[in-house]
């Protein structure tokens, strides 16, 4: 049971402050006692259970331009007040205000142990980031939703102060990819049986073990005349010059690189090799034309082919590499790609 | 709807008495018209504003619902050509719901 009101700091960005838009962004961080724009509903949710003592509001551009500096003084704004709970948003699918609310979760409960609270849009890449840091209740992609989304986070903000057991059964938050071991009274092979004798008999069933879902790209239409098309190169495969100078991860790969062909026409041992880690790199390393056929492309490109191939090409490991991240990476290079008047790209696996 | 805009209404109620006031809309969408409605009569629903939590209860309604009010030609210049090209029915569906459920007046 509540022992007594539960101590709350609440963390918003310069809107929900009321401070302003994206022209006020830049607003550096700032302590109100009290509750503040969003906090009004939530302290109205939480009744006598808790109390917004404070509230923090920073700009989402401060936030991720000076994302250390901003961690660092939004905590200790918070630590201050020594409060028993955090909540940050809720962000919905505002993406800089969820990686902000994300940051702080991360800096107050590892530093402070105090749990924090969000709510966000399950694409908000907050979610990603930060899931493992934070309570983060789903919510739809728009703010107007508030009034519906602030009992819940009242509620959660109960259950944790109780020392509840949060799961995303009980609770409504995003599976925070946490697993925890505990016997259960039929052992796996038993309970993997039932479940495909209920799949076979169009029963439902429950699975233990969600797989992730990909999203499905529709394909561009065909290029007209690749003859007269300036092509691009781009691998997942993790061919870099050698040395790997973006350090580019052998797994779970955080960013690409983008490295020049320019007056070369073969990828030879002694310039290239690959930092992917999920296969035999012997033969990449070898002749890394085999992962990234430059050879093939300039002959193509000699014989009139293709119109022209592009002097850079990008790469990454697609080695357990984040669906998210991928989508982040593919948004930039053709960003870039289509800056340079590319019109089709040759992207190579391994 | 955006903070300064928030801030405009309330101050005009504040001024002329929201008996007084009646707030135009020319959102283009049903869903961003229907939460402009919800703001200047139950509150903003985001919470972030000076409307929030603020229970004008303005009437409210967008341009569409008022036509026979508005001289022929003057419609026809200004909205004439959105008229033709948004959903109309569904503008008015929503902010005429939230008038109903919210307007004090």
């Amino acid at each position: 049971m509540t022992q007594h009101k539960i101590r709350i700091v609440h963390y918003i960005n310069q809107f929900f402050g009321g401070i302003g838009g994206e022209d006020k962004a830049d607003f550096r961080p700032e302590e109100r006692l009290g509750f503040v724009g969003p906090g009004q509903v939530i302290q109205a949710s939480l009744g006598d259970t808790g109390e917004i003592v404070a509230t923090i509001i920073c700009g989402d551009g401060f936030f991720n331009e000076n994302i250390e500096e901003a961690k660092s003084i939004v905590a200790s704004l918070i630590a201050k007040h020594k409060p028993d709970l955090v909540i940050a948003g809720p962000a919905f699918n505002a993406g800089r205000y969820g990686v902000a609310c994300g940051a702080v979760a991360e800096a107050i409960s590892e530093k402070h142990a105090i749990p924090v609270i969000s709510a966000m849009h399950p694409e908000n890449p907050g979610v990603e980031l930060y899931k493992r840091h934070a309570y983060i209740l789903e919510t739809g992609k728009s703010a107007a939703e508030m009034r519906k989304v602030a009992p819940q986070i009242a509620k959660l903000a109960k259950a944790i102060f109780d020392k509840e057991e949060i799961t995303p059964e009980t609770h409504g938050i995003i599976p925070r990819g946490i697993r925890k071991n505990y016997f259960h009274k039929e052992r796996g092979a038993k309970r993997a049986v039932k479940m495909l004798k209920a799949k076979l008999a169009y029963q439902p069933f429950k699975t233990e073990y969600p797989m992730p879902v990909f999203d499905r790209v529709a394909p561009n239409p065909p290029v007209l005349s690749v003859r007269n098309a300036k092509i691009a190169i781009l691998t997942s495969g993790g061919i870099v010059p050698k040395g790997n100078p973006d350090r580019i991860e052998s797994s779970s790969a955080s960013k690409y690189g983008k490295y020049t062909l320019a007056g070369l026409t073969d990828l030879t041992s002694d310039s290239f090799e690959t930092a992917h880690g999920g296969y035999d790199p012997v033969y990449a390393n070898a002749d890394p034309d085999r992962v990234l056929p430059l050879d093939v492309l300039r002959e193509m490109e000699k014989n009139g082919e293709i119109g022209e191939l592009h002097n850079y090409y990008y790469a990454t490991v697609g080695n357990g590499t984040s669906v998210n991240n991928a989508i982040n990476y593919a948004k930039s290079i053709a960003r870039d790609l289509k800056n340079d008047g590319i019109q089709a790209a040759i992207l190579t696996s391994t | 709807m955006d903070l300064e805009n928030q801030r405009r209404v309330k101050e005009l109620a504040e001024k002329t008495g929201a008996q007084n006031l009646i707030v135009v809309l020319g959102g283009a969408e049903a869903e961003a018209s229907g939460l402009a409605a919800e703001t200047v009569t139950a509150g903003d629903p985001a919470y972030a504003g000076s409307l929030a939590g603020v229970q004008l209860g303005l009437r409210v309604y967008h341009i569409f619902e008022l036509k026979e009010y508005v001289d022929a030609q003057v419609y026809d210049d200004q909205v004439g050509l959105m008229e033709m090209v948004l959903d109309i029915d569904a503008i008015i569906a929503e902010v005429s719901n939230m008038r109903s459920m919210y307007s004090k007046y």
